[in-house]
């Protein structure tokens, strides 16, 4: 079973292996909800309805998307999840860039409680923290508005950001770092001139998986922003579906686009995802 | 473990030469000098996280030892008691919750991790289309869970769902999928697991990567099985990031609320309630603050409670980190 000796093989029997038919399967049971709900968002309501399910759209229509954007106000949504998103997701990487160097580096007492700290608040269960938050939001009057949820996006994403920054930056060799301090540099100059060039992969790491927990998150934008006019997509795909007819075609059109430019950002950067999740690990 | 001695080893050997740079230089001025410094980095995250979360904490245990009325300028409290408390004890929607919750955690989580860790091993394994089978994992992982949870509802509708017809081509009769408790419940792990796999697989891969391919392949030609080598070799090197994944799959688990939402609002009855669940419909929906306060309040507890639990488990793992931690720390 080693590895090694799949590697001596050429031409057709390279591919006939439990391997890579385990990967087929994989990308089968992967793929195929997927493929279900791709198709289904350019089939007419009578078509998403029918049974038994036909493999592949016979009237293949648009409609669903242009309702869902003219008429579900979806491209509302969609936006409000852009600018919540982007701003905390950048609020995010700047402060954790700061605070996970100074955790991975610089000699502070408490450190390990600091770490342990953070780490159970980024799992604590949000349902937990919500009302408070929806109180004290209401007397400042931020319900519905996006600083209402860039704020506890940003606090609630960062401590995971801080410890991915943290255990990628512990993994870097630190003999620049010592010579740039031999040469007199400031913790500051060391931070932006050494640091930042060698935590591109990490701070991108840390940017896909902030970004996408942020445009995932449901219960806090449910929660905060519920008027129709404030609401993120998955608060707005979430809500669509509360009547007596579930209309999946303009769901599935909602959600595609919701998650298509998302899917397309992972498969460009994937090398860039993928190096910032393993060559860290790898550096140490 | 020996590869992390190794780097171990190097880090000191860094460490022990920052030593002696740093001993011909105030050694002590220095290092408290760095220390404020980095204080200073950390300050503006912990202000942050402490206002937007520990604060709300606190705030929503006070309140779950009260009776309290809401009115147009917030909560009133009425009275101080334990009322919330006895009353939640007592309820068997709670009992429900809590059974529900902590069961679904352990086997979901449990499969997931068999089946990343085969996922993980397949893909280091994997010659063809490796980063492309990757990139393909990481979109369910990337979905929006309220778009996974509609899906699978489409998917589960008992009249043209296509996972209802397919199992409709075996049974005399096509199942109602979520009409029905213990097929809505796996239903319901079947959509979590699909989606959340590949987060331990990957997780589970930087792991993987790091042990070097000639150290179990030596154990296999000194004639342990790959199996057996797997077992003692792969396995022990692989519990840090084991021990991170399950970790963090317990408590997002543990406070599941998007999918049973979405899925099946709880149903069908009761039967795929989860606390958080049964504390959003406490506070949102029958306005019972002091109640909702006690479920959220009890949930976060047991949270923590893991949390140390787990930390006291695996407190090899985090001193280790902590040890590299002041290794790399000297090297500065």
């Amino acid at each position: 079973m080693s590895g090694g000796r799949y590697r001596r093989r050429r031409g057709v029997r390279r591919y006939l292996n439990p391997v890579t038919v385990g990967g087929l399967f994989l990308v089968v049971v992967t793929a195929a909800p997927l493929y279900w709900m791709a198709v289904t968002s350019f089939r007419s309501p009578q078509e998403a309805g029918a049974s038994p399910p036909r493999p592949f759209p016979e009237d293949p229509t648009l409609e669903n998307y242009r309702y869902a954007l003219d008429a579900a106000d979806m491209d509302r949504y969609l936006l409000n999840s852009v600018v919540v998103c982007v701003s905390a997701t950048a609020i995010v990487l700047g402060l954790a860039l700061f605070a996970g160097y100074a955790l991975a580096r610089m000699p502070m007492r408490g450190r390990g409680p600091v770490m342990v700290g953070l780490l159970m608040i980024s799992v604590f269960p949000v349902i937990a923290v919500v009302t408070p938050l929806y109180l004290v939001e209401r007397e400042l009057g931020l319900l519905n508005s996006h600083a209402g949820l860039i704020v506890p996006y940003v606090a609630f994403h960062l401590p995971f950001a801080i410890w991915m920054l943290r255990n990628a930056l512990l993994d870097l060799p630190g003999e620049l770092e010592e010579a740039a301090t031999i040469d007199g540099a400031g913790p500051n100059r060391t931070l932006f001139s050494v640091i930042l060039p060698q935590a591109g992969p990490a701070l991108f790491t840390a940017g896909v998986f902030t970004f996408t927990a942020t445009w995932t998150e449901f219960l806090m934008s449910l929660t905060l922003n519920s008027e129709n006019d404030a609401r993120t997509i998955p608060v707005g795909i979430a809500l669509y579906g509360d009547r007596y007819q579930v209309p999946y075609g303009v769901i599935f059109a909602a959600a595609m686009a919701a998650t298509v430019p998302i899917a397309l950002l992972v498969l460009v950067f994937r090398r860039a995802v993928l190096s910032g999740l393993t060559d860290g690990a790898l550096k140490g | 473990m020996s590869f992390r001695g190794t780097t171990g080893a190097a880090a000191g050997a860094t460490a022990a030469a920052g030593a002696v740079a740093r001993g011909r230089r105030a050694p002590r001025g220095l290092r408290e000098r760095r220390a404020r410094t980095g204080w200073r980095y950390t300050a503006p995250a912990l202000i942050v996280v402490g206002a937007v979360t520990v604060f709300p904490v606190v705030y929503s245990i006070v309140i779950s030892f009260a009776r309290v009325r809401p009115t147009y300028d917030g909560l009133r409290v009425e009275e101080w008691t334990l009322a919330n408390y006895t009353t939640m004890f007592a309820s068997q929607a709670w009992l429900d919750a809590l059974v529900f919750t902590v069961g679904y955690t352990l086997v979901t989580v449990a499969v997931e991790l068999v089946l990343g860790i085969a996922v993980a091993v397949l893909l280091e394994r994997l010659e063809v289309a490796r980063g492309w089978l990757l990139a393909l994992l990481l979109i369910p992982w990337s979905l929006i869970t309220v778009v996974s949870a509609q899906l699978w509802g489409y998917l589960y509708n008992a009249t043209y769902g296509a996972v209802t017809w397919f199992f409709g081509l075996f049974l005399s009769e096509p199942p109602v999928i979520l009409g029905t408790p213990a097929p809505a419940i796996t239903g319901m792990a079947v959509a979590d697991i699909w989606k959340t796999t590949p987060f331990v697989a990957v997780i589970v891969l930087a792991g993987l990567v790091r042990v070097p391919r000639e150290r179990y392949e030596a154990a296999e030609v000194d004639g342990a099985g790959a199996w057996t080598a797997f077992r003692h070799v792969v396995l022990p090197a692989l519990r840090p990031v084991i021990a991170v994944a399950v970790l963090f799959r317990v408590l997002q688990a543990f406070g599941i609320f998007d999918l049973p939402f979405v899925l099946t609002q709880g149903g069908p009855g009761t039967a795929t309630q989860s606390l958080a669940v049964l504390g959003h419909k406490s506070l949102f929906q029958d306005l019972d603050f002091g109640m909702g306060a006690a479920v959220s309040s009890a949930t976060g507890v047991l949270v923590l409670g893991c949390c140390l639990l787990f930390l006291r488990l695996f407190r090899s793992q985090v001193d280790e980190n902590a040890e590299g931690g002041r290794n790399a720390e000297g090297a500065a």
